[in-house]
């Protein structure tokens, strides 16, 4: 009987201790938790906020790194690869490709509910993940309608669109919640059409605002385009919502759209509740050459030369490395993360000048980077113990060609890569310095993790899984993957025991440090 | 109907594949009968086909499939959109029968190239190979090929003809550094014979497909030397004199990887645009 009365009292410890907040998460992901993700949590594509995509989580050290073993696999059976990160809430995974979404459960890897949607049309290319707020998920369909379902049951709640796929655009983004806003961006390069960001009311669907990029089809003399396809951040503090723009249309041939081109290769500073523009600051005036700044705005609060700044941190597709004052716009630092040859310089504003030499021409002009850019939708880490962002980077040359006879509609113009490499590199963010690189053979997609105990988790170009040192890019850790990682890796610990996502092909892989069986 | 044999590229399907397609291309363009024999717009000899129709709703059909898996990198008319090669100027697409040779290319990926493999059934792919061909037939025939809407486009050899020779052949021998590797009557020899327009520059600019020697020594001081096959931080693979494949952990042996091929990135940086046009007229003198 005292054994008995004993193990009561243990089991009462325990609920008090774990019980109560495990019963406020079953309400699935509320503000709290959207500003404050738990450690048992990755509720946004981002994990948190910030974009920064560094966990506190410290069990896997790079002591032990070496040991990491494969917790389980969960395989799609289907050829899309994955591109998704996978959110966590409740103990159950929540990831995409075009037109589906799977549940699975984050210990074991078994499927829990599965949903498919047909579309048949828009752009297949792929698919980042869902958003999820209290018990409901939103997810992008192709064909540019964003769906919103039960997340115990993958159940259809509503359905609406938000652009118009007979015009050309597609959805493939990530929502992003914040507050009582569901945030989308649509995609759509080979038209000439506005991009925007929209909010959506996360309980009926209906639109709270729109933001448009650029300007009305038709306007003379004014760019199209501007797609805003990938996820942004929020600073709560500032009650700023931070996002990339891609690039003007048309894309290649420039000579319709004079000047910069606004607001296209940008980021913007827009207020949640309004969707009002606050500031914005070009990474690419007058863009001839596809490179979309919708790379990840990480906000990174530190010293900046001895001053505690704000600031919002970003490795453009153009080159470039940008830190800006995110309370303002304002440039603190503009510096090449790799060779660029289609500038020339910065001006007092910290924007790269383009060269109108290297504008795509009918005999081609050699560039760097190439089309995909120095880095593109894989997500960057910043590494808050070391102060150091590392991102996988792509140095490469292509030509670039533009005629008359290619006209001004969608592409107008023609470009190739002629080379190109992976390289992961660490900047100091305060200098733009290169602290380490470390090579990864051809260019991979993989994104980049930090963790507190000193680990970058990312990928290279042969399919490996890498755990390098963060304070020197060493390797620690690798595991041959079998297909191309076109993925960003994430972690969460459940059970005491910190897991680590990646995927590649059609397959995610949860690795863990060996346990007792 | 006219396909251009000879100013079609596989452009990012590189690598190995290359050779092997390329292989492929002219057993199946020598096979095909002949019609008549035409110039091209590059000067180069043709072996044209008969062009073959599709019935219009398996063509709209593999439209409507297009458009959803394969668009977003060869664009919407085939032509190349980011990434993806034109179809329309494809070797492969031009030597396909029936989808003899595209449809293995879409079931199986290019792995290397980040294309993946496309699950689709028999009567999907039938479609696909009737938009693909169809699209090839239209750009051919230049009827709303080119005006295609929204996606990337060709580029003719007419349009790599700016530069000067003489200076191109001056950058050759000297600040080029080519000739310390080539020469115009050795390896060079013909050679505008065998690549013409952008296939050339591409070829020019760096050769994707030439392979890398290694030299592998074992802890037993025994040296094994062949063609690299595959190579990164934790494996080097080759495929050794016999032809058989050998690999090693990296940690476990001395390698040296011997890739002449890397002086064309170092040159990347030094090039002026007109250093390009230059030697690309030079290089098509090599007849």
């Amino acid at each position: 009987m005292n054994l008995r009365r004993h193990a009561f009292l243990i089991v009462v410890s325990a609920l008090i201790a774990f019980g109560i907040p495990g019963i406020l998460r079953a309400q699935g992901a509320n503000e709290q938790m959207l500003l404050h993700p738990p450690a048992d949590s990755w509720p946004g594509y981002h994990g948190d906020y910030s974009g920064r995509r560094h966990s506190s989580l410290n069990q896997i050290t790079p002591q032990n790194v070496a040991t990491l073993g494969l917790a389980w696999a969960f395989q799609t059976d289907q050829s899309a690869p994955l591109k998704s990160s996978p959110l966590l809430v409740d103990g159950i995974l929540y990831f995409t490709v075009p037109e589906t979404v799977w549940a699975v459960d984050a210990r074991s890897g078994h499927l829990i509910w599965h949903y498919n949607s047909p579309a048949s049309q828009g752009e297949h290319i792929g698919n980042r993940g869902v958003a999820i707020y209290k018990g409901s998920l939103f997810f992008l369909l192709p064909d540019a309608h964003l769906v919103s379902l039960n997340a115990n049951n993958g159940t259809v709640r509503w359905k609406v669109e938000v652009a118009d796929v007979g015009k050309g655009y597609w959805t493939s983004m990530a929502p992003l919640v914040v507050g009582n806003h569901v945030l989308v961006g649509v995609s759509g390069d080979f038209d000439n059409l506005t991009g925007y960001i929209r909010s959506i009311d996360p309980e009926t669907g209906a639109t709270q605002w729109q933001w448009n990029s650029t300007p009305p089809t038709g306007t003379p003399n004014q760019t199209t385009g501007g797609m805003a396809w990938m996820t942004g951040t929020y600073d709560p503090d500032l009650n700023l919502l931070y996002w990339g723009t891609g690039n003007p249309t048309p894309v290649l041939n420039g000579s319709t759209r004079p000047g910069d081109d606004l607001y296209t290769c940008s980021i913007v500073a827009l207020n949640p509740d309004t969707g009002k523009l606050v500031w914005a600051f070009q990474v690419s005036p007058h863009d001839t050459h596809d490179w979309d700044a919708v790379e990840t705005p990480v906000l990174v609060d530190a010293d900046f030369h001895g001053e505690p700044k704000k600031m919002l941190m970003q490795t453009s597709r153009n080159g470039y490395f940008f830190v800006l004052d995110r309370t303002n716009g304002k440039s603190l630092l503009t510096v090449p993360y790799g060779l660029v040859n289609w500038s020339l310089g910065v001006d007092p504003q910290g924007r790269p000048i383009p060269n109108p030499a290297k504008e795509p021409t009918p005999d081609g002009r050699l560039i760097a980077p190439d089309e995909g850019g120095m880095t593109n939708y894989r997500s960057p880490s910043f590494d808050t113990k070391n102060g150091l962002f590392i991102v996988n980077a792509h140095p490469s040359w292509s030509v670039y060609f533009a005629k008359p006879a290619d006209g001004v509609y969608g592409w107008a113009g023609a470009d190739y890569g002629v080379w190109g490499k992976g390289v992961i590199e660490a900047i100091d963010y305060q200098t733009g310095k290169i602290r380490w690189s470390h090579e990864i053979g051809p260019e991979s997609g993989a994104g980049v993790l930090t963790t507190d105990s000193g680990l970058t988790f990312t990928g290279d170009g042969g399919g490996n899984f890498l755990a390098l040192d963060s304070s020197n890019g060493k390797t620690l850790w690798h595991a041959g993957s079998g297909s191309r990682i076109v993925s960003s890796p994430t972690t969460y610990e459940l059970d005491d025991r910190q897991y680590l996502l990646t995927s590649s092909g059609g397959v995610l892989f949860a690795w863990a440090l060996p346990q007792a069986q | 109907m006219n396909f251009l044999l000879s100013t079609q590229r596989l452009s990012t399907w590189r690598g190995r594949a290359r050779l092997a397609v390329l292989l492929l291309v002219v057993s199946a363009a020598a096979a095909q009968t002949p019609t008549n024999n035409t110039q091209s717009r590059s000067g180069v000899k043709q072996t044209p086909t008969v062009s073959k129709t599709y019935p219009p709703d398996l063509v709209e059909q593999g439209k409507a499939l297009f458009r959803r898996d394969c668009s977003f990198c060869h664009g919407r008319d085939a032509g190349g959109g980011e990434s993806g090669p034109d179809l329309t100027r494809s070797k492969l697409v031009t030597a396909d029968v029936d989808g003899d040779k595209i449809a293995p290319v879409v079931r199986i990926g290019r792995p290397d190239r980040g294309m993946p493999p496309f699950d689709r059934s028999d009567q999907q792919i039938s479609s696909l190979v009737a938009f693909i061909h169809t699209q090839q037939n239209i750009a051919l025939t230049g009827v709303g090929g080119r005006g295609g809407v929204g996606g990337r486009k060709g580029v003719d050899p007419s349009d790599l003809q700016t530069g000067n020779a003489e200076a191109g052949k001056r950058y050759f021998e000297g600040a080029g550094g080519c000739a310390a590797c080539h020469s115009p009557t050795g390896d060079l020899a013909g050679l505008a014979s065998r690549y013409s327009g952008l296939e050339l520059e591409e070829q020019m600019l760096y050769p994707r497909h030439a392979k890398s020697k290694v030299s592998v020594t074992l802890a037993s001081r025994q040296t094994i030397t062949g063609t690299l096959a595959y190579m990164d931080e934790f494996t080097v693979g080759l495929i050794d004199s016999t032809g058989t494949y050998r690999s090693w952990r990296t940690r476990d042996v001395q390698y040296k990887v011997d890739a002449p091929q890397n002086a064309h990135v170092e040159l990347f940086p030094k090039y002026t645009d007109a250093d390009v046009h230059n030697l690309m007229a030079y290089l098509q003198t090599l007849r």
